[in-house]
């Protein structure tokens, strides 16, 4: 379906979906419609993503224009929106060793396009902060990305504190990122990888489906609060 | 054949007596030799000796891609991004691994600058500005290192021991990419296209000239190009074809008139583009990949045509079993070594944490019976 947001967004036109976000929220739009509207431009995209037509440059235009529209969307959202709205928390984070961060930053932004609230730890991340942040946010899914080895062993070192912490069970561990090889999920004992940002937001609509599932069709941030 | 003939022979298409093999390493060395990253950064002697020492320690190795750990700030002028480094004992722990800080260093306002004074004229006068160091000052430290590096040369071709990298030069795309930012240069490729197009117009040949300046000190015939961001798993043909591509094809006519071999440094997935590669001169070039890129599927593109370099991934070196090394090299040099073209090496870097066991399993495998091509 058709609409200037989404056509902007499919154009790689900045300035014109800017122009087009302020204009609804200005005319009085509810904010909801017009998130909805760009939440779904950016489901096209990681579509076209998935079929080739799009490349990874498209997918960043997209999530810097999606980021650009997001604070004056969030501004009228904040009022009345919180979590439990939102698809689920998921914690994020670079793990120690590694300072890199444009593959992280680039799937936390198709995370939020698509409904999920990201808790975005940063980079250099010791394993301890990972368990506090899942604790904090009841988040049951647990993203970690890497461009060097030495994130590898940190992960499978975050991996081995969640089973300490009993957490393990709860949590869906996906990784991402240069050095992640199927070999790599395998050896750092990882439940997934993601190999792009689509895929990673395609593992986790699935992961929440098939716990909402299990849970009766209860929305996971109530069940889990 | 000794180290030297083996590899003229993959290169030229030719049948070497077996695979040659090249871990490309710096960060294991100096892990594996004992010494921490700090001071192999501190101290490019102690680097080079952690090289030299590990050299040894897997036995059959045909090639040392550089002597310390200096490669990417060896040189005169910018023939690289001048990009932040993160360096071990200075900005990071003592024994970690140096990283790069992506940072911008100039603005979409600076391409018209870039355009009008092209690429070394714009930085005589930006390079002050960003790091507070003069010129003079930043060539007398790359010219005492450019110096330390051409002794530690001289050792090993003494040694009889081969140096890949002469000179390190980004592609185009590849410097304007770290300077911006991808993203940020990700954004000007859609909103201001003309302007970078007009910058790395003007860019290209300063590029090439600093790529000689360097090769005429080391004077190792390879240049090692940096392409790490312009392949079809980032940007459609499109602008490929205007960004990277034309580019590439000057730096690589350039370097195969003066008979330096490119060897180019194919980080991301490239098999979407091989086929253009087909268009550079036969047997004068390496299509070096890092793992991403289907190497069997790129044998099929390029086959007799250009020879091929990879791609142990890093992973399995520092995670996996020496099975699971031992396997993926015999499929590629059975499959991507038939017939010569192929020189057997690290999928990029080889990692700082890879189990000595496997890099010797992978060194090996060259002289067992699957070594023969």
């Amino acid at each position: 379906m058709s609409s200037p947001i989404l056509d902007a967004f499919l154009s790689m036109n900045r300035p014109k979906v800017i122009d087009l976000v302020q204009n609804e929220i200005e005319q009085g739009t509810d904010p909801f419609v017009v998130l909805q509207e760009c939440q779904a431009a950016m489901e096209e995209v990681g579509r076209r993503f998935e079929s080739g037509e799009f490349f990874l440059s498209e997918l960043i235009y997209s999530a810097e224009v999606f980021k650009a529209i997001s604070p004056s969307l969030e501004k009228k959202l904040a009022e009345y929106r919180d979590e439990r709205d939102s698809l689920g928390p998921i914690v994020f984070g670079t793990p120690l060793g590694d300072i890199h961060d444009l593959g992280k930053n680039l799937v936390i932004t198709f995370m939020r396009a698509n409904g999920f609230v990201v808790h975005d730890l940063g980079v250099d991340v010791p394993p301890e902060k990972f368990i506090d942040a899942l604790r904090e946010t009841n988040a049951p899914i647990l993203a970690l990305s890497g461009l060097i080895t030495p994130a590898l062993l940190s992960m499978k070192e975050v991996i081995e504190l969640l089973k300490i912490h009993g957490l393990r069970d709860k949590t869906l561990v996906l990784i991402g990122g240069a050095v992640t090889t199927d070999l790599a999920c395998r050896e750092t004992g990882a439940d997934r990888r993601g190999a792009d940002a689509v895929a990673a937001v395609t593992l986790c609509k699935k992961h929440l489906e098939s716990m909402n599932a299990r849970i009766g069709g209860r929305t996971l941030a109530a069940t889990r609060s | 054949m000794d180290r030297f003939e083996r590899i003229k022979a993959a290169i030229a298409l030719d049948v070497p007596d077996r695979t040659p093999v090249m871990p490309i390493m710096s960060a294991f060395a100096a892990r594996h030799a004992g010494i921490k990253q700090a001071e192999a950064w501190r101290d490019p002697e102690k680097a080079f000796q952690s090289l030299l020492y590990t050299f040894q320690a897997l036995e059959h190795c045909d090639m040392l891609a550089r002597t310390n750990m200096m490669f990417p700030m060896i040189g005169s002028k910018f023939h690289n991004a001048p990009v932040r480094h993160r360096i071990p004992g200075k900005h990071l722990p003592e024994d970690a691994l140096n990283q790069i800080d992506e940072v911008e260093l100039f603005s979409r306002d600076d391409y018209d600058k870039i355009a009008a004074l092209g690429w070394n004229g714009f930085w005589e006068e930006h390079y002050p500005k960003i790091s507070g160091r003069t010129m003079d000052s930043l060539a007398t430290k790359q010219s005492h290192l450019l110096n330390i590096y051409v002794k530690q040369v001289k050792v090993c071709h003494e040694q009889g021991i081969p140096v890949l990298v002469g000179v390190a030069v980004d592609s185009v795309l590849m410097a304007f990419s770290l300077c911006r930012t991808m993203t940020n240069f990700t954004m000007d490729l859609f909103e201001v296209p003309h302007k970078v197009k007009q910058a790395m117009d003007a860019s290209c040949d300063d590029m090439i000239q600093n790529a000689f300046e360097t090769l005429a000190v080391t004077k190792i015939p390879f240049a090692w190009i940096v392409l790490e961001r312009g392949s079809a798993a980032i940007y459609r043909l499109e602008l490929f074809e205007e960004f990277e591509w034309p580019y590439l094809q000057r730096y690589v006519d350039a370097f195969v008139s003066a008979g330096v071999t490119p060897w180019m440094h194919l980080d991301t997935d490239w098999g979407g583009n091989l086929a253009y590669f087909r268009q550079l001169p036969k047997g004068k070039c390496v299509a070096d990949l890092d793992g991403t890129t289907d190497i069997f599927k790129a044998k099929e593109i390029l086959k007799d045509h250009m020879c091929i370099s990879g791609d142990v991934p890093a992973a399995t070196l520092s995670m996996g079993t020496q099975k699971d090394v031992r396997d993926y090299c015999k499929r590629l040099i059975d499959i991507v070594g038939r017939g010569g073209g192929f020189f057997l090496t690290t999928g990029c870097e080889c990692p700082i944490d890879a189990k000595f066991e496997n890099v010797k399993t992978m060194v090996d495998m060259v002289i067992n019976d699957s070594g023969k091509v």
